[in-house]
């Protein structure tokens, strides 16, 4: 009679309708030590009402276009891992940026890329970095890098099928691993491999690399073949360019080798290389 | 949720089974146009003060550039309700911040803060498209942008919202120098990047929003600068046509 | 995830099912679509322009059920402490909801302050806030306010306040059919603040009920019986007349209206 009664009172409905919106809304059911609460709209089917705003491969017009496309490389050899990317950021036919940073630096060892939507990449990325550091503190010694990927596998996992976007791939070198690629993405996959492409241009980029591939690469040819594959991934494929970031994961942690612009690049490829001969000089 | 509509009128032609959640869009567009852009020692962010619905133009002075303390500035353009929501939630956690910590917030706190009350929201975004604009640490003038879900960068310029894609491009040629070359090179070197000034960072500012206005229909009536030295933050207000 | 090149990193249609055209192309045109709700009795446009001392502010006492003339006496502008008005347009359940709510926030100040103390900034805050908040569970209070008043600095408040949570001010405000209908008459006199400073209270009132007797021609969902309230900063004083007619109407135009249905012999 109570439980009746209650739902035709008027009480306070000041109270009932003024609360913060911090705690009103209904988490999203994924609890994680650490990890932040993220609302969901509190509707039946909020991934639904999630893609209907954001999925602009769908529906050109939704209003919210979240940063998308890419072109990523990474491959083992003799010498550690190199580890190649582009620089543009789109949210639909418009190039939001030309200077994003899709490496991201998750400890002096490690170095996570970033393909898919910008702000998952970044934002569980980032994340990770915490979680690789308080690992270190508890452990008393540095995260393997199967270890690293595994934490940002396990929480994409918990997010599956509610609209995350990510193919990332962990890089790093450790005593007991030597140089490892863990390629982790947003369905929930975590493959160990030699060499991953991800993105919208991996195609591009995966038909230079496999025909200049070798496991006996010196640094620089290594270097060069890298920045070769995103070169003409970037192209061929109008979701990527901008510039290039050239990394070397060795034993002794990352290497920086620079950014390198898409124009200039290409020209001076051209030249030495005698090859894009569909394009005018 | 099983609530349906039974009632048949003028809005509504027969029984529909549909759950009411989705007849209700939640987000809508209050155009205008937002721009920041970083110098040696300062830093701006401007935005026009139209504000419209559709093809309504509800006001023409309705300020979206907020200057929040701690030398900060912050504008969320897009969806007015969700713009106004994050910017009133920054303001509170930054007060927050001086009652526990007793000091200033740098923008590179800011921003990563910002990052998180944007991804927060990850599966029910704000529509907005954020920009912040302060000194950094050494004092040098910083701008930094956001994507709806908490994406961002470092930049030197950014225009957001609605013409945003005629700002850009502009900006890119003349704060970037991009395809541009150094005259005395005979179009072999590029044109070397250097710092603008004030004055100058103004006269693009007003260059922009004047001819954005021409071409865009939500922009126009108001342009409003605030400009971040050393010294503090001014305003400054420029007429846009109001057609 | 899609892993073709093209859709790379777009949801698939594997995982997520077919795209859902309908969610995206939910849309709410300026006259609020009520059919979400169950009860249709709407009311219309709430019109409200600044004038040199004060606002004056206007809404038709019709309460629509989809196009049927429903009641023909319902009060939109209500009184909130001694000095705000508040003009809703929009759902008449909700309107009743708003007044509950700002009801209870008058009772929970009267407790607290020896005299009243709630603004109209502070009532236009509040109902932002309930407004945002509501839409933000999926739950919308389906209505277009208008909150005007004298602030604690005895300053014109006139703000605009939405089912979505938007807010705006301007020296002339109208909601619904208003903005379409009323807002070009208004800005004709009142453009800018400056404007509304020489505007006179008889000039601000004729323009008002002119504005209300145009809407009452061509608003199909108006009636001829208005509110209207003018608040007077020098006065600190609202009056609010009830029961308002339009007057002089001119209906001759309407036999010149060719083109619709049969032609008339």
């Amino acid at each position: 009679m109570n439980s009746i009664a209650q739902q035709f009172r008027h009480t306070n409905p000041a109270h009932e309708a003024f609360q913060d919106n911090d705690n009103e809304f209904f988490e999203s059911g994924v609890d994680l030590k650490m990890a932040p609460s993220i609302t969901v709209p509190p509707i039946s089917q909020p991934t639904e009402f999630l893609r209907a705003h954001t999925d602009d491969a769908s529906n050109p017009d939704c209003k919210i276009k979240i940063a998308h496309g890419t072109t990523t490389l990474a491959f083992r050899f003799k010498e550690g891992i190199i580890v190649a990317v582009d620089s543009r950021a789109t949210a639909g036919d418009w190039i939001a940026s030309q200077t994003v940073n899709k490496v991201i630096r998750i400890n002096p060892f490690l170095l996570g890329t970033m393909a898919g939507g910008a702000a998952d990449c970044q934002y569980w990325e980032t994340w990770l970095g915490t979680q690789c550091r308080l690992h270190e503190l508890r452990e008393k010694e540095r995260i393997s890098v199967a270890a690293a990927s595994k934490i940002l596998g396990n929480l994409v996992y918990q997010y599956k099928g509610m609209g995350l976007s990510m193919g990332t791939m962990v890089c790093g070198f450790t005593k007991k691993e030597g140089p490892t690629i863990y390629y982790v993405d947003s369905d929930g996959s975590r493959l160990k491999g030699d060499m991953f492409c991800v993105g919208s241009g991996q195609t591009f980029a995966y038909g230079v690399l496999d025909s200049n591939y070798k496991w006996d690469l010196s640094v620089e040819d290594a270097l060069y073949l890298g920045k070769r594959s995103i070169l003409a991934a970037q192209h061929r494929d109008a979701y990527s360019g901008g510039s290039i970031n050239l990394y070397h994961v060795t034993e002794s942690g990352w290497v920086y080798h620079g950014n390198f612009d898409f124009d200039d690049t290409f020209w001076k490829v051209k030249a030495s290389e005698g090859s894009f001969n569909n394009v005018d000089a | 949720m099983s609530v349906t509509s039974a009632v048949s009128s003028d809005y509504n032609s027969g029984v529909s089974n549909v759950p009411i959640e989705h007849q209700f869009n939640p987000y809508s567009d209050n155009g205008g146009t937002v721009l920041g852009i970083a110098g040696e020692d300062f830093a701006i962010l401007a935005g026009d003060t139209r504000h419209t619905t559709g093809y309504s133009i509800n006001s023409r002075y309705e300020p979206k550039v907020f200057s929040v303390g701690d030398e900060l500035l912050i504008t969320a353009n897009g969806f007015a309700a969700d713009g106004d929501a994050l910017v009133k939630r920054f303001r509170n956690q930054l007060k927050w911040y001086h009652f526990d910590h007793k000091k200033n917030l740098t923008i590179k706190s800011a921003a990563r803060f910002i990052q998180h009350l944007l991804y927060g929201k990850r599966f029910f975004p704000y529509y907005v498209h954020t920009i912040i604009a302060g000194l950094d640490e050494e004092g040098k003038g910083a701008v930094y942008s956001f994507d709806p879900v908490g994406s961002y960068e470092r930049e030197q310029c950014r225009a957001g919202g609605g013409a945003a894609s005629l700002i850009m491009p502009f900006l890119d040629n003349q704060v970037n120098f991009k395809n541009q070359m150094d005259p005395d090179s005979n179009g072999t070197a590029k044109k070397e990047l250097k710092y603008l000034k004030l004055d100058e960072v103004i006269s693009l500012v007003r260059d922009a929003f004047s001819s954005a206005t021409e071409r865009h229909i939500n922009v126009g009536d108001g342009l409003e600068i605030l400009i971040v030295t050393k010294d503090g933050v001014r305003t400054e207000y420029y007429p846009l046509k109001k057609d | 995830m899609n892993h073709g090149p093209y859709d790379w990193g777009r949801p698939s249609d594997d995982t997520y099912g077919a795209y859902n055209h309908q969610i995206a192309a939910a849309n709410n045109s300026q006259f609020p679509k009520m059919n979400t709700q169950q009860p249709i009795v709407t009311g219309t446009s709430v019109i409200a322009v600044k004038y040199q001392d004060g606002i004056v502010l206007a809404a038709d006492n019709l309460g629509s059920y989809g196009s049927l003339a429903r009641f023909s006496d319902i009060e939109r502008l209500l009184p909130v402490g001694d000095s705000t008005i508040v003009g809703i347009s929009g759902d008449i359940s909700d309107l009743q909801q708003i007044e509950r709510i700002l009801d209870d926030l008058q009772v929970q100040d009267s407790y607290d302050m020896e005299k009243p103390n709630l603004k109209p900034e502070h009532v236009h805050e509040y109902l932002s806030r309930v407004f945002y908040n509501r839409r933000s569970k999926m739950d919308p209070l389906w209505n277009s306010t208008i909150v005007a008043g004298l602030s604690s600095t005895n300053e014109l408040v006139l703000k605009y306040a939405d089912l979505l949570g938007v807010t705006y001010s301007s020296p002339a405000i109208a909601t619904g059919f208003g903005a379409h209908l009323a807002i070009p008459l208004l800005r004709r006199k009142v453009e800018t603040e400056e404007d509304a400073s020489k505007l006179t209270e008889e000039e601000a009132v004729e323009l008002v009920r002119n504005c209300m007797k145009v809407l009452f021609y061509r608003d199909a969902r108006s009636i001829d019986k208005y509110s209207l309230a003018v608040i007077s900063q020098s006065r600190k004083k609202i009056d609010i007349h009830k029961g308002l007619r339009c007057e002089d109407m001119k209906w001759e135009f309407a036999k010149h209206i060719r083109g619709y249905g049969a032609p008339q012999l």
